[in-house]
């Protein structure tokens, strides 16, 4: 808040220029923008429906500000900005942003708000980095000025489907509940080329709409179809309430469950241990990944804000840092040098050794498979899960549909 | 006689002084024009609640249909911005007129249903039909308009765009709110019985008024998608339309620039409070309480009280006939209006 306030001050005059509509103004604003503190904008869903992933989220973006504390000379600031979970509101807040001389920024943690982001950033040489999981952000829809951190879904099926085929030989029935949106099915399709590949029967596939919160009838239907593994393909609330319907009808006892992309620490407190105890996730981090970045982060954010980073804290982290490190990489904040800066950098990350991929601007990192431990055997409160899996699957940038302008 | 504040040059030369006015006191030229655009929408609204008592739930299909009939023309077909425009509008007429039809073939609560569930049917055609509209994704990559081969990239010159046509269909609203035809949607609004009893095809005129209304809509969901460069699913859901509904009530209905007022205070507000408090939509809650149970003519009546204060003139409480309001939307008909709708008696008019 005091930082969207602070951001407010330095670009009032900026601002009040701009407003008057002189061409002149733009001159000025560049001017203002080098002088002033280096604004990283943060568009993060802080109000709606997905306010509690904008607020972890926002955090961990004030956390890597706090810590580089001065980039190129300037002190860095973070400005939030209230996408409100909507791509109407974050396409007009980042333009407004940029016209105010924000040029870089890191956030959209959902594909809708993240895909117009990406292109209003395109349009003004800025630079948007972001943990949104539509394919097409580093694929049909991938332009210079946009970076992903998150696995997209083809290895994140890759690093949970295929291990536990290879852990489970005997389980040949598969059953999938999918979100029947482009999400969904990007993680669909992937599973299915999975089981083609290792001669798995796939016995069905519930689709349900993106406003579901009833799964009674698809559990159901995959109790009918008997099958060994129920592959859980949905996010966020709903995977949370798919699996405790599918705990309450009993299906932990009859089939292993998996959850291919599950939120993360948030969604392991908000089910409980006892619910999650031998149920499979995917991840795309965890807080107890054992690399260098990862550890010193762990225990500083422990010890400052006496909590453990959770996947959204941790991905605006990481990708607010990438922002900066790469800034003074560059030496310059300026779009341009940034992007130059970011393509093909490999550096240690919070998943251990990653890389941003210069063809389509993905980040080649690990992604990982959990699997939910008894309350009895936790270590803290925090210790829901044990990493059994973890590694780097990714298409070429040519197969993924990108063709960078 | 008409009251200083609602005689027509009056409320043009409002709605001109706020298009002025907006790029001296605005830091975001995107906003100002998201304003404007949102005006004409609550305006297109308005002509439904309050010029002809229909509540409807239906206008947010219409602005997303805007959308995407602009996003599709400008994307996929490359045709000039002007036609796609003009397409909207066309394409919103043709549709609302369609769900106008349909819907005023019953009244109150199950007009409103009615609309509820044609929101719903367009918004899961939508969703569906993922090819052409890009689903939850949205349809992308919506260009600005280009005029004497500039785009119109910079925000505020697309404000100057979008303020020139707002002001061209808000003059164009005004006519038809004082013609003949609007003066009979006022008068089917306050006792639809009586108007069906002089002669008057009350239904023709709903549909009318629903075409016209959805087509300016439409109109402004065009608008909106080359502003924001994206067609999102959210503009086709049913939340649009209610935001709609909240705008237009915020404002009051008692006169087109109360819609621009609705739409201004409810943007503003929002772009504030959200910057203040995650839960912010909490606060517009109570502020549409308060508005509902103190304030039934919106902040359009806040003016007036103001104006009568300093004139010392006695501020308008009850609506004149000539002055729409609501009073007895379809939604909540007037016990005394159902006797008459039911015998086809006229009942007296309450005012």
């Amino acid at each position: 808040m005091r930082d969207r306030r602070a951001f407010l001050k330095t670009s009032l005059t900026a601002a009040a220029l701009g407003a008057s509509g002189l061409p002149v103004s733009g001159v000025l604003r560049g001017a203002h923008a080098a002088e002033g503190p280096l604004v990283i904008g943060a568009p993060l869903p802080i109000s709606g429906a997905f306010a509690a992933n904008g607020k972890y989220a926002s955090l961990g973006a004030a956390f890597a500000a706090q810590e580089a504390g001065k980039v190129l000379g300037r002190t860095v600031t973070v400005a939030d900005i209230d996408t409100e979970g909507k791509p109407a509101p974050a396409a007009r807040k980042v333009q407004e942003a940029m016209a105010q001389g924000t040029r870089l920024f890191a956030g959209g943690i959902l594909s809708s708000e993240a895909l117009v982001m990406g292109k209003e950033a395109a349009k003004s040489d800025g630079v948007f980095i972001t943990t949104a999981g539509a394919d097409e952000i580093t694929g049909s829809d991938c332009n210079r000025s946009t970076f992903r951190w998150t696995v997209p879904t083809f290895g994140a099926i890759a690093q949970t489907v295929r291990p536990l085929i290879a852990q489970m030989p005997n389980a040949k029935r598969w059953y999938t509940i999918t979100p029947q949106y482009v999400f969904g099915e990007g993680l669909l399709s992937a599973a299915k080329a999975v089981f083609q590949e290792k001669g798995i029967e796939h016995v069905g596939n519930s689709y349900h709409s993106l406003a579901e919160k009833e799964f009674s009838g698809y559990l159901t239907n995959a109790i009918a179809a008997k099958p060994d593994v129920l592959l859980l393909l949905n996010f966020g609330s709903q995977s949370s309430d798919a699996l405790r319907q599918a705990v309450s009808f009993g299906l932990k006892k009859r089939m292993t469950i998996v959850l291919a992309w599950a939120s993360g620490l948030e969604q392991f407190e908000a089910l409980g241990a006892d619910l999650c105890e031998g149920v499979y996730f995917g991840a795309q981090y965890w807080h107890g990944i054992d690399s260098p970045l990862n550890k010193a982060l762990v225990a500083k954010v422990r010890e400052t804000a006496r909590m453990t980073p959770n996947y959204s804290f941790a991905g605006s982290y990481q990708i607010t840092k990438l922002l900066l490190d790469a800034a003074a990489k560059a030496g310059s904040a300026d779009g341009p040098a940034v992007i130059k800066a970011l393509e093909g950098m490999r550096y240690a990350g919070l998943t251990g050794e990653e890389e941003i991929r210069a063809a389509d601007h993905q980040v080649i990192k690990d992604y990982y498979l959990l699997k939910g431990k008894a309350k009895s055997a936790m270590k803290d409160k925090d210790d829901f899960a044990d990493v059994i899996q973890s590694g780097k699957s990714f298409l070429s940038p040519e197969a993924a549909g990108c063709k960078m302008a | 006689m008409v009251p200083l504040l609602d005689r027509p040059l009056v409320q043009f030369g409002l709605a001109l002084a706020a298009v002025l006015v907006l790029p001296l006191v605005m830091r975001s030229g995107t906003l100002a024009s998201e304003i404007l655009i949102y005006g004409l929408a609550v305006a297109a609204c308005n002509l439904l609640l309050g010029y002809t008592g229909l509540l409807s739930f239906g206008q947010g299909i219409f602005f997303g249909l805007g959308s995407y009939v602009a996003g599709l023309g400008l994307v996929r077909a490359g045709l000039p911005a002007p036609v796609m425009l003009l397409l909207s509008l066309a394409l919103g007429a043709l549709v609302a007129a369609a769900v106008g039809w349909v819907s005023i073939r019953r009244q109150g609560v199950y007009f409103v249903m009615l609309t509820l569930a044609f929101s719903q049917m367009f918004y899961f055609l939508a969703y569906t039909f993922s090819g052409l509209t890009g689903g939850d994704n949205g349809l992308l990559d919506i260009p600005r308009p280009r005029l004497a081969g500039t785009v119109l990239a910079d925000p505020w010159t697309y404000y100057a765009f979008v303020a020139v046509l707002f002001l061209g269909l808000f003059a164009a609203l005004q006519r038809v709110a004082l013609s003949t035809f609007g003066r009979t949607l006022l008068a089917i609004r306050d006792n639809e019985g009586r108007a069906g009893a002089i002669g008057y095809p009350v239904r023709a005129f709903k549909v009318a008024a629903f075409a016209i209304s959805g087509a300016v809509t439409a109109f402004a969901g065009a608008l909106h998608a080359m502003l924001i460069g994206v067609a999102p699913l959210s503009n086709i859901d049913y939340h649009t339309s209610e935001t709609l509904l909240i705008m237009t009530i915020i404002g009051g209905s008692a006169n087109l620039f109360a819609s621009l007022l609705g739409a201004g205070a409810y943007l503003l507000a929002a772009d504030a409070l959200s910057a203040i408090w995650p839960r912010w939509l909490l606060l517009l809650g109570l502020l549409l309480i308060v508005i509902t149970l103190f304030l039934q003519r919106g902040l359009w009546g806040l003016i007036e009280h103001a104006v009568a204060l300093v004139t010392r003139a006695p501020p308008v409480d009850d609506p004149a006939p000539d002055r729409p309001v609501v009073t007895a939307p379809e939604v909540a008909p007037a016990p005394e209006a159902l006797p008459g709708a039911e015998t086809g008696r006229a009942p007296e008019v309450a005012r």
